[in-house]
């Protein structure tokens, strides 16, 4: 197992490299030009150019690059020209939020897809099936800012049960933290429970028709025990997948969501510095997102070991 | 069972959506939109307690609180309770002193002497003297921008520890106006923090205003706390200047870009302060009883043509014929959606500032006169070139203005054609003169006329003698009307090159909590004296 998990972080080699490669000239090669953003509608051209001198923009793109490189090899990820702090502080000051926003969501989307997935399985074809599955074609279709807008109108500003924007921190407390996070956790919750209730679904299809469930029935095993023991744990590992992926999106995704509600997570400062033409952060920020995405991966293919014996990655 | 389950489960969903409806805020008592100041702070019974904290949700973050370096409206809204100014503005945009008792100027109008308040502290207790007034003006001087076109070679010196001089190049007569401007404005901090400062800005936001700098949480808020040494004037407070009370703790301005999350903010009340209303929420929140809404003139939507570059400086009959297309009414009810919201009228400065406000040029504006603009390209031998419009749907109301504007120049026989980007990459290809033919924009006000954008040669690309005299000449101007005279020439010749053009005069809205008291709004938000009840 050591071996396979060193292999796969060698091979992230070549593919952090690429995308070191790909993300520094897309965002260098696209329009707009960060000394004019900072200085804004009035600002002359020289003072532009002088900026743009100030900040290194004017060198040739392939020495910015190397350069960058190199400080990114040792560990600095540069600093962001428009909050004015090293890019990794801004990294960390944003991961919390949105950390605990994607374990929320998952939590929220994990709590009603799996049973409405097993559920759905188990009756098929009845109306709790086509209901269930048509809640989720709805989920699925509504876009998290939609639903975002409408939990901020209905439960935030109607009802005033829950704070419409806004973050605080879990140092104020738990359920602080958690009042501010409800509304957006549920908003991209919803959206990952459709898809998973899907997944749930038919994965508890194809494994409910198998002959060790017929066997399970004709031992007189109570159905309750069939379906969770039996069949849920064989049917997980294409849910796990699924899982893992959503929560991927979720940490690296939640953009609109996040500006919607004014949380400073990762989505609202790459959004932001794309907006100012952060190239530093925005570089930054693609980079660590796409070692969580090969992360959680990871993580995942080596939880199917732990889920179904048949993948154990240390067997022969 | 499992039915009835289900339709419990959609009776609950149901209900808390009929429920949701029937709570919502259904007063429709009439709204007022006040402009300028609400109510003043003595006003209220002296048993009333108020929020310890002020609430404003302002559109983003501002790039640095250093207002030497920037343009940015947010931090003169945010730094104007950390920082003062030896000069400031009052209500009728007039001079008065601030960290400054008075001044005397030299016979020739080249010295200033400033002898300086005493006992003034900055925020991290030093006390305020000439040496900090000489590095923060001196450093204002040669970092910002208009302080450099417009004061080149002036410099501040030490006259004695409670007296500065200013020396100037040449006598104008808008020296003092320029100091006291609140746009990029002149911050006095110690000595020792401008020293530090490097060409990213201040590092040290230490002032010697009501309120002190307390945090930044990156994306997130800034939060201010009032300065208990502060030692301000005791006149009435007007426009940015008079006393400065800060009966409200901790001032928190929070960035919040979602125009709709700004809205459920203030109708919650989790903001007291709800800036930049969009135009299509105004009837919404106007029948709203806990809120208030209130305008003031933002700015001009204004269309600048090029004159430097490409088919439209070729001939000035092209930029004429576009004139004579326009329809201002049709350009601004589109851009703002509610008359109130915006005025017409041919000036460029502030209509508020009597000083300068002037209709001269009239007879070039909103002429909506599509006969005359198809004479004119006739006779400019118009063959059907394209023109470009350049635009960002950033700014709605710009891009708005821009696709009417297609349309006004496409019915008298422009070939037109919009290129429509993000906000940066407008500011990039702007300063690209041959990518465009005409763009609009939202400009601010700027306090004298030699500051508006459409008068700079760098900025839209016009290279015109009579414009370039005209503001030399209300510079050095003898006298106000003297002064006037020459801005008329100036705005004469602005719509007789056709260079610009004012569309309208726009309304910003903000939104308050129905209750607040003694918050004002000259061109940005004034919240020192601001409490909100409990």
């Amino acid at each position: 197992m050591l071996a396979y998990v060193v292999k796969r972080i060698l091979s992230l080699i070549p593919v952090l490299f690429v995308v070191t490669l790909v993300i520094f000239f897309i965002i260098h090669i696209t329009p707009g030009d960060p000394a004019a953003t900072i200085l804004g509608l009035e600002a002359s051209p020289q003072d532009i150019q002088q900026l743009s001198h100030e900040l290194g923009l004017d060198k040739p793109i392939q020495e910015q690059y190397v350069h960058w490189l190199s400080n990114v090899l040792q560990g600095d990820l540069g600093d962001s020209i428009f909050m004015k702090q090293p890019v990794l502080q801004a990294i960390q000051e944003h991961m919390g939020p949105t950390l605990s926003l994607a374990i929320l969501a998952q939590l929220f989307a994990l709590i009603l897809s799996i049973p409405f997935g097993v559920i759905a399985a188990y009756k098929r074809g009845t109306f709790t099936d086509v209901t269930l599955m048509g809640l989720s074609l709805v989920g699925t279709a509504i876009p998290s800012f939609l639903l975002g807008l409408f939990f901020m109108l209905v439960i935030g500003v109607r009802l005033e049960w829950l704070p419409v924007a806004g973050y605080e921190p879990l140092s104020a407390g738990l359920w602080t933290h958690l009042r501010y996070l409800i509304l957006p956790g549920l908003s991209l919750g919803i959206i990952q429970a459709a898809l998973i209730t899907r997944m749930t679904r038919s994965s508890m299809l194809e494994v409910l028709n198998l002959n060790f469930i017929k066997t399970a029935r004709a031992k007189g095993l109570k159905e309750k025990k069939v379906l969770l023991k039996h069949a849920f744990r064989n049917a997980f590992l294409p849910i796990l997948t699924i899982v893992g992926q959503t929560f991927g999106s979720l940490v690296t995704g939640a953009v609109v969501v996040e500006s919607i509600f004014t949380i400073p997570g990762l989505g609202q400062l790459i959004l932001n510095s794309i907006v100012r033409r952060d190239f530093a952060v925005i570089q930054g920020v693609v980079l660590v997102v796409t070692l969580i995405v090969i992360g959680i991966n990871l993580l995942i293919d080596l939880l199917y070991g732990a889920v179904d014996p048949r993948v154990r990655l240390d067997r022969k | 069972m499992t039915r009835k389950k289900f339709g419990w489960f959609a009776g609950v969903l149901a209900l808390a959506t009929v429920l949701s409806a029937c709570s919502s805020n259904s007063n429709n008592a009439n709204t007022t939109a006040p402009t300028g100041s609400s109510a003043a702070p003595t006003e209220t019974a002296q048993s009333q307690t108020y929020k310890d904290t002020l609430n404003i949700a302002v559109t983003a973050q501002p790039p640095t609180l250093d207002t030497a370096i920037t343009v940015s409206a947010i931090t003169f809204d945010i730094a104007g309770n950390i920082f003062e100014q030896l000069y400031t503005l009052n209500a009728n945009y007039e001079p008065v002193p601030q960290l400054a008792k008075s001044v005397e100027t030299s016979s020739d109008g080249l010295t200033y002497t400033f002898p300086l308040r005493e006992g003034v502290k900055f925020h991290n207790g030093k006390e305020l003297t000439a040496e900090d007034v000489v590095a923060s003006m001196n450093r204002w001087l040669t970092t910002n921008s208009r302080a450099k076109q417009l004061l080149p070679n002036a410099k501040f010196e030490e006259v004695d520890k409670y007296t500065v001089k200013l020396t100037v190049e040449k006598a104008t007569s808008d020296v003092l106006l320029l100091i006291s401007s609140h746009a990029q404005f002149p911050s006095i901090l110690p000595k020792e923090s401008i020293e530090s400062a490097t060409a990213d800005g201040i590092k040290d936001y230490i002032g010697t205003g009501p309120y002190k700098f307390k945090e930044w949480k990156q994306d997130q808020s800034i939060t201010l706390e009032k300065f208990d040494d502060y030692q301000g004037v005791t006149a009435e407070p007007s426009g940015y200047s008079g006393a400065k009370l800060a009966p409200t703790k901790t001032l928190t301005f929070q960035f919040v870009s979602d125009a709709s999350t700004r809205i459920a903010g203030i109708k919650t009340g989790k903001y007291d302060v709800a800036a930049s209303i969009p135009s299509e929420s105004y009837d919404e929140l106007a029948s709203n009883s806990s809120i208030q809404l209130q305008t003031y003139p933002g700015g001009a939507l204004t269309a600048f043509l090029n004159t430097s570059d490409g088919l439209l400086s070729t001939n000035d009959k092209y930029r004429q014929a576009i004139l004579a297309a326009l329809n201002d009414e049709e350009i601004s009810i589109a851009s703002y959606v509610k008359p109130e919201l915006y005025s017409l009228a041919p000036g460029f400065m502030n209509p508020n500032q009597t000083r300068w406000a002037t209709d001269v040029g009239k007879d070039f504006y909103n002429q909506a006169n599509q006969e005359k603009a198809k004479q004119l390209l006739q006779e400019a031998g118009y063959n059907g070139q394209e023109i470009t419009l350049l635009t960002t749907k950033d700014y709605a109301e710009m891009y708005t203005a821009t696709l009417v504007i297609q349309e006004q120049l496409t019915k008298v026989g422009f070939k037109v054609k919009v290129d429509n980007y993000d906000f940066p990459t407008f500011l990039e290809t702007k300063g690209d003169r041959s990518k465009w033919d005409l763009f609009v924009a939202s400009t601010g006000y700027q306090l004298t006329p030699p500051q508006i954008l459409a008068v700079n040669p760098d900025w839209a690309g016009l290279n015109n003698e009579t414009v370039k005299k005209g503001v030399v000449g209300i510079r050095e101007a003898a006298s106000p009307e003297e002064a006037k005279k020459q801005w008329e020439t100036v705005q004469q010749a602005l719509y007789e090159t056709g260079s610009a053009t004012v569309l309208s005069h726009y309304n910003s809205v903000i939104a308050t909590a129905k209750s607040i008291e003694g918050f004002q709004i000259q061109d940005s938000l004034i919240v020192w004296n601001a409490k909100v009840p409990e």
